[in-house]
């Protein structure tokens, strides 16, 4: 009995190791329809010339490299760019840093003191509140502390991920055994240099998740600088795509082509870690 | 100072009170003045009086604000149950044993790397000239026209909501899936059980909490749609489409709906709250269930 | 996780110091005198802004001026009004929103400055007429015309003349649709396209006194415009098949290219027809809302005017700008490059894309845009789309009329809560 069952199990096992070409064949066609058709689109409607527009789909006949250069020029790309890199780059080593110290503070001391307990709470009901929600007030505030620029909307994302982030570390950090901590106290460490030494190395894999998601938050994001940043030398990548989608008029290849300018380095930076970025997520979302 | 001694060392204050006054500074205060703002009949600069409670009124019989949730509401139950049901299925099919199964992951997890607002001026695009081109050119009079500018306008956000989301939604289940021991699978299947059964008596159990985690986060998310929007329609034809925070930004910087807006936006946050606090109710007592 | 670590430090140690690149790039001010100007008229007039902008800067070395035109700039300009934070100089037309802005008592007073001379009074009185107090919050520069924009080949080909009352008008239609040719091309996916309409209609069919009676609530919607939302409605039976899902820059597009006979919308409209077909040969009427031909007017407001904000840093250069702006010169210059007319005494416009209307305008036989005097609040434009909508689908027309005037007066009430 015992015998055959495990013949069985063996035999079951290998069918299950052949490919189900099937399940294989719908998914290749599927992401080629839906997610890989869109973006094909995209690249060749950016490298058309205007005239080359009768079948959209079509390969171009020549490839029109000037419509890069011409969107580039129109949304005056690099300063964008900056902008947008200079709040992200910023946003993610500050919030790493602060955000980590923060979540590590409340969560060592919250079973002996209330009050580091009730910022806990605090921090993590204000999840609950929409960005929607304090937009309007936020945007006098911010107004009146000269915070409607790069910099200033840099310290509010900060600020503004630390509910999120709060959660992820804490939870990460209740897994850390205290006695790593003890021992650098006993060789005369104090607070700071356990942290930084002992504490903040092991969170690398938190480091991770939270600085991809902020990455991805801030690059992406569009209501927060549409409604701060009104200076056009303080615009990121994103809200200059809609400020200019007017103007680009019924030029598609130039406004695509400033699409894919903005696509281009986060397709990028997903060629070279989407390991990564897949496994950082994930452990955000299922932590 | 022992770590788990009484006294706390001050370093641990340093470490969080001023990041946390600058919180209270920059999210709750702001909150807290939208809160006061709502009673009052405050235009963004001037005046101002306290109304009491006259702007909620107002939000509850305005049909432009009822119109809108009415919309979120009816966009967000259809993207969160169509964005479940598919990315369920995708991640069924990406766990189960093919070929390139790296690369297809990748390839559907691309849309979550890219911004809403482009990914829909992009499809604004192919709604507006290429969805039409083919109808045409096929005869199928249900295709030729853009449909942005119907009745049906907010499927084509909803297909756009759906195109996306569906990217985060499906590396979780993935996520899930993974967990589960094939073993079980392998049990069953020698005693016969058939696949619909098998789903529902194996692995949807063992994977619902990787299911209530999407529902939390796509619920919140679909709420509060707003790039896709201003990309595509901007709240047209009429308003058919305009979600609440897109009332909020198009209104709320008009002088004399500021109070109102602010008013709006607490219902919002309050409507957000009972929500979350279902759903978190619903997930421990699953949990209770589990254990 | 740790080949990640390694990866992951190497990628920021690379972005950090692009970023502080970029931080250094971007603080590079030069000391000069910097001021915002902010046009309202999304891409149309930013060109010649720009080219007056950099002449300017050839002869005041110290001053950079910086034109900015985002979509949607209604929108941007009052949550900017709400942050406190105007731009130096604002190139706007006379509604609703300048409406808000000089209540909210942002702008200057311009009465007094030597410029304001040359201003035709008509068109002060336009901006005086919507302003709080006495002063002159904004200098009148260029003016539009809002109508019908018409191909002339077309017409001829389909043997129609310029019809001068509302059957004709009618008749026009039907006799382009028999000889094959579109007769309307409607652009309605870009919502604020529904109000030249509604504005030619309107302007020329209610009361004169409808505008003050009823922001004193002392009549309605339902009771005075029944007939303009009829017409509305019978209008769009003329359009192309997909007219709510066009939007304005492919609808200009396709007009320009011959593929329909007219354009209900502004003299604003020809350069972007001119950049598709520069062979196009265009003209406008006004549209022809009554059956009694003198009833009919060509809307026309002021669609730029020049103000600055009371907050500017650099007021002495914003009005160094302005007054530049204001030269005959100049003032030719964006006329002729916008097809537009112009608030200034003396000049001209002599193009032939609008030769049909330039009289009117000489003679003054114009009317206002009805919706410059609405409040700001009142969104027409989503209402009218809704109509629209309604009828595609195939709505009746009275339930539908009756339905939006309904709408029309609870919405404008609502709106109409400023003191």
């Amino acid at each position: 009995m015992e015998l055959t069952k495990k013949s069985t199990h063996l035999k079951l096992g290998k069918a299950k190791h052949q490919v189900n070409w099937t399940v294989t064949a719908i998914l290749v066609v599927l992401a080629i329809c839906f997610i890989l058709a869109p973006i094909y689109m995209t690249v060749v409607i950016a490298l058309k010339d205007p005239s080359d527009m009768v079948n959209v789909l079509s390969w171009p006949k020549h490839i029109r490299w000037e419509n890069f250069a011409e969107a580039w020029k129109m949304t005056d790309f690099p300063l964008k760019f900056r902008n947008t890199l200079f709040i992200t780059v910023v946003n993610v080593i500050f919030t790493i840093i602060t955000n980590s110290l923060a979540a590590y503070a409340i969560t060592r001391n919250r079973k002996r003191s209330k009050l580091f307990n009730l910022l806990y709470y605090y921090f993590i009901s204000a999840m609950f509140i929409p960005f929607n929600v304090l937009m309007l007030p936020l945007v006098k505030q911010a107004s009146a502390f000269h915070m409607d620029n790069v910099l200033g909307i840099t310290v509010l994302y900060i600020i503004f991920g630390l509910p999120m982030n709060t959660f992820l570390y804490s939870g990460f950090i209740k897994g850390i055994p205290t006695a790593l901590e003890e021992a650098a106290i006993i060789d005369g460490a104090n607070s700071w240099q356990v942290f930084f030494k002992v504490i903040f190395p092991i969170m690398k894999p938190m480091h991770a998740t939270v600085a991809i998601l902020s990455f991805m938050w801030t690059w992406n994001d569009f209501l927060m600088p549409l409604v701060l940043l009104s200076d056009p030398n303080q615009q990121t990548l994103q809200l200059a795509q809609y400020v200019f989608q007017g103007q680009f008029s019924t030029q598609y290849n130039l406004a695509f082509a400033s699409y894919l300018l903005v696509l281009l380095p986060i397709l990028i930076i997903y060629v070279f870690f989407q390991k990564w970025i897949i496994s950082g997520v994930t452990s955000g979302a299922v932590k | 100072m022992k770590i788990t001694g009484k006294k706390i060392n001050p370093a641990f204050y340093l470490m969080t009170i001023p990041i946390a006054i600058l919180f209270f500074i920059f999210h709750t205060l702001p909150f807290l003045k939208g809160v006061f703002y709502s009673f009052t009949d405050w235009q963004g600069y001037g005046n101002w009086n306290f109304v009491g409670l006259k702007n909620y009124l107002y939000v509850f019989t305005d049909p432009d604000v009822t119109g809108s949730y009415i919309f979120t509401f009816k966009f967000a139950i259809a993207a969160t149950i169509l964005v479940n049901v598919l990315s369920l299925l995708l991640a069924m099919g990406l766990n189960s044993k093919i070929k390139f199964q790296n690369t297809l992951k990748s390839i559907y997890f691309l849309p979550y790397m890219l911004g809403t607002l482009i990914i829909g001026f992009v499809f604004n695009f192919i709604f507006a000239n290429l969805v039409p081109q083919f109808g045409k050119t096929f005869g199928i009079s249900a295709l030729s026209t853009n449909i942005l500018g119907t009745d049906h306008a907010w499927i084509g956000i909803l297909i756009v909501t759906i195109w996306q989301s569906l990217a985060f939604n499906t590396l979780i289940y993935l996520a899930g899936l993974q967990t589960v021991d094939h073993e079980i699978y392998e049990a069953a299947e020698m005693d016969g059980v058939g696949t619909i059964k098998k789903f529902f008596k194996i692995t949807f159990p063992l994977i619902a909490p990787f299911f209530t985690i999407n529902m939390v986060l796509s619920v919140k998310g679909f709420l509060m749609a707003f790039d896709q929007i201003m990309a595509m329609t901007g709240g047209g034809p009429g308003n058919l489409t305009t979600t609440i925070s897109v009332l909020i930004y198009k209104r709320g910087f008009q002088g004399g709906q500021f109070a109102v807006q602010s008013a709006n936006a607490v219902v919002l946050f309050l409507v957000v709250v009972i929500i979350s606090i279902i759903q978190l109710r619903v997930l421990e007592k699953r949990e209770e269930k589990l254990n | 996780m740790r080949k990640f670590s390694k990866q992951l430090s190497c990628l920021l140690a690379i972005l950090l110091f692009v970023a502080s690149l970029a931080g250094c790039g971007s603080s590079s001010s030069s000391g000069k005198e910097k001021i915002e100007v902010f046009s309202t008229k999304n891409a149309e007039n930013t060109e010649i802004l720009q080219s007056m902008a950099t002449e300017f800067e050839k002869t005041h070395k110290n001053v950079n001026v910086e034109i900015v035109s985002p979509s949607d700039a209604g929108t941007v300009l009052k949550t900017r009004l709400t942050k406190g934070n105007l731009p130096d100089v604002l190139a706007m037309g006379g509604d609703a929103t300048f409406m808000e802005l000089q209540k909210a008592g942002t702008l200057e007073d311009l009465s007094k400055k030597s410029y304001v001379n040359s201003v035709q009074p008509a068109y002060k009185k336009m901006v005086t007429s919507i302003s709080k107090g006495s002063g002159l919050y904004g200098v009148p520069y260029a003016t539009n015309a809002s109508g019908v924009l018409y191909n002339k080949t077309l017409f001829k080909k389909a043997g129609v003349k310029v019809p001068q009352t509302w059957d004709q008008f009618i008749a026009a239609m039907q006799k382009l649709k028999k000889a094959g040719i579109q007769p309307l091309e409607l652009t309605f996916k870009d919502s604020w396209t529904t109000l030249p309409i509604w504005n030619g209609l309107a302007g020329s069919l209610q009361s004169k006194d409808f505008t003050t009676q009823r922001l004193k609530n002392k009549t309605t919607f339902a009771k005075t415009h029944q007939e303009i939302a009829q017409k509305y409605l019978q209008i769009l039976n003329y359009a192309q098949p997909d007219f709510m899902g066009t939007t304005y820059n492919d609808g200009n597009k396709a007009f320009a290219l011959g593929k329909a006979a007219m354009l209900l919308n502004g003299n604003y409209v020809i350069p972007e027809l001119k950049k598709t077909n520069k062979k196009i040969d265009v003209d406008m009427f006004p549209l022809p809302a009554s059956n009694d031909a003198a009833q009919n007017r060509i809307t026309s407001g002021v669609d730029v005017l020049l103000a600055v904000s009371k907050s500017s840093a650099n007021k002495e250069a914003a009005e160094q700008f302005i007054s530049f702006m204001m030269k005959k010169s100049n003032a030719q210059k964006y006329v002729d490059d916008q097809f537009a007319f112009s608030a200034i005494k003396g000049v001209e416009q002599q193009d032939a894309s609008v030769s049909g209307i330039r009289n009117n305008i000489a003679d003054g036989h114009v009317v206002n845009f009805p919706d410059h005097y609405y409040p700001a609040g009142f969104d027409l434009a989503s209402l009218l789309s809704n109509l629209s909508l309604n009828a595609e689908n195939g709505m009746t027309t009275n339930k539908n009329v009756t339905q939006f005037l309904k709408k029309a007066d609870t919405s404008y009430n609502t709106a109409n809560v400023q003191n």
